[in-house]
């Protein structure tokens, strides 16, 4: 079965993420950063899993969200991408729109927004 | 906030009012006064990179903790955008400490003492144990104002207790409307934008 990425230097909000969509059934796997993402997307494509969302933060250190984004649509352009942030300033919106994010979603989060979304964008 | 000069030491001095926060990679002083909200000045030990922020929690947590509580997410925001202007210093959260002072209580506030002693300290507690964020002080509680000077670029802390109102009567002000704001949007969240 296809896994859910949550990329966030923030453990709380990694676990407030997961609690939220586990219902959907995907296993989900963690990254602290962009960087440990892109390893983390390797090493489960190596062993055959498939990918079926990121969401991500944007400030983090190592590797940001918009870096990753970058770095991950030069070899996956279909695998959708959402950015959570506390960043909404619209030049940095149209930043990650343009890198190819699927969404953008401002924290703090409602949980069943987030839902709505990952159901959106899983389909 | 405001941006000044400390007297005794010609640092650049960034005093916060209640809601601001602030981090910084270069030598100053971020100073403020809080009442019953709780000023956190988080610390990275290794790149000397500190900030400021304002944390007020508005109502109690529900028995299931943080990560399922729609209270506790507003006070998580509050600490996420301070922590997101660390990382864009360069900070990491690995790195971190906590001093963390405030949410006293007093006879004239409209805020209970239970709900102080409840919510706020919860959430300190299970937030900083969850990002595993160290906490080295923490002055909570007492019915009394605190002025907190902090020195980013060494994680030091000046604290001054406040016995007279007049000294802060702008902080206590700004602290009540600041504290509304919160409560009033705590149903609020952010907006969410699909491209495709």
């Amino acid at each position: 079965m296809s896994y859910i990425l949550v990329v966030d230097d923030s453990p709380t909000i990694r676990t407030s993420v997961e609690f939220t969509i586990k219902e959907f059934g995907f296993p989900i796997k963690q990254a602290e950063n962009g960087a440990e993402a892109l390893d983390t997307i390797n090493e489960f494509k190596g062993k055959g899993e498939d990918l079926a969302l990121v969401v991500i933060d944007v400030n983090m250190p190592v590797m940001d969200g918009i870096s990753f984004l970058k770095e991950f649509k030069k070899t996956d352009r279909f695998t959708p991408v959402l950015i959570l942030t506390t960043e909404s300033e619209g030049a940095k919106i149209k930043e990650g729109k343009d890198a190819g994010a699927a969404g953008w979603m401002i924290k703090p989060f409602k949980p069943e927004n987030l839902k709505d979304v990952v159901m959106k964008l899983i389909q | 906030m405001i941006k000044t000069k400390d007297m005794k030491t010609g640092r650049d001095l960034f005093i916060l009012y209640p809601g601001d926060y602030y981090a910084s990679a270069i030598q100053c002083f971020i100073g403020s006064v809080t009442g019953s909200c709780v000023i956190v000045c988080l610390y990275d030990t290794i790149r000397r990179i500190g900030g400021m922020g304002f944390l007020i929690v508005p109502g109690a947590i529900g028995t299931e903790g943080i990560y399922r509580d729609q209270i506790a997410a507003q006070g998580i925001n509050q600490m996420e955008l301070l922590l997101g202007e660390l990382v864009k210093l360069g900070a990491d959260r690995k790195n971190l400490t906590a001093k963390i002072f405030g949410a006293a209580t007093f006879r004239e506030s409209r805020l209970s003492r239970e709900f102080i002693s409840t919510s706020q300290l919860r959430f300190i507690d299970q937030y900083f144990k969850s990002e595993k964020i160290p906490v080295y002080v923490d002055d909570l509680g007492g019915d009394y104002r605190r002025k907190i000077y902090f020195s980013p670029t060494d994680g030091k802390v000046y604290r001054k207790v406040l016995s007279n109102n007049d000294e802060s009567s702008e902080f206590i002000k700004m602290e009540l409307e600041f504290i509304n704001r919160i409560f009033r949007n705590k149903d609020t969240f952010g907006d969410v934008i699909l491209f495709e």
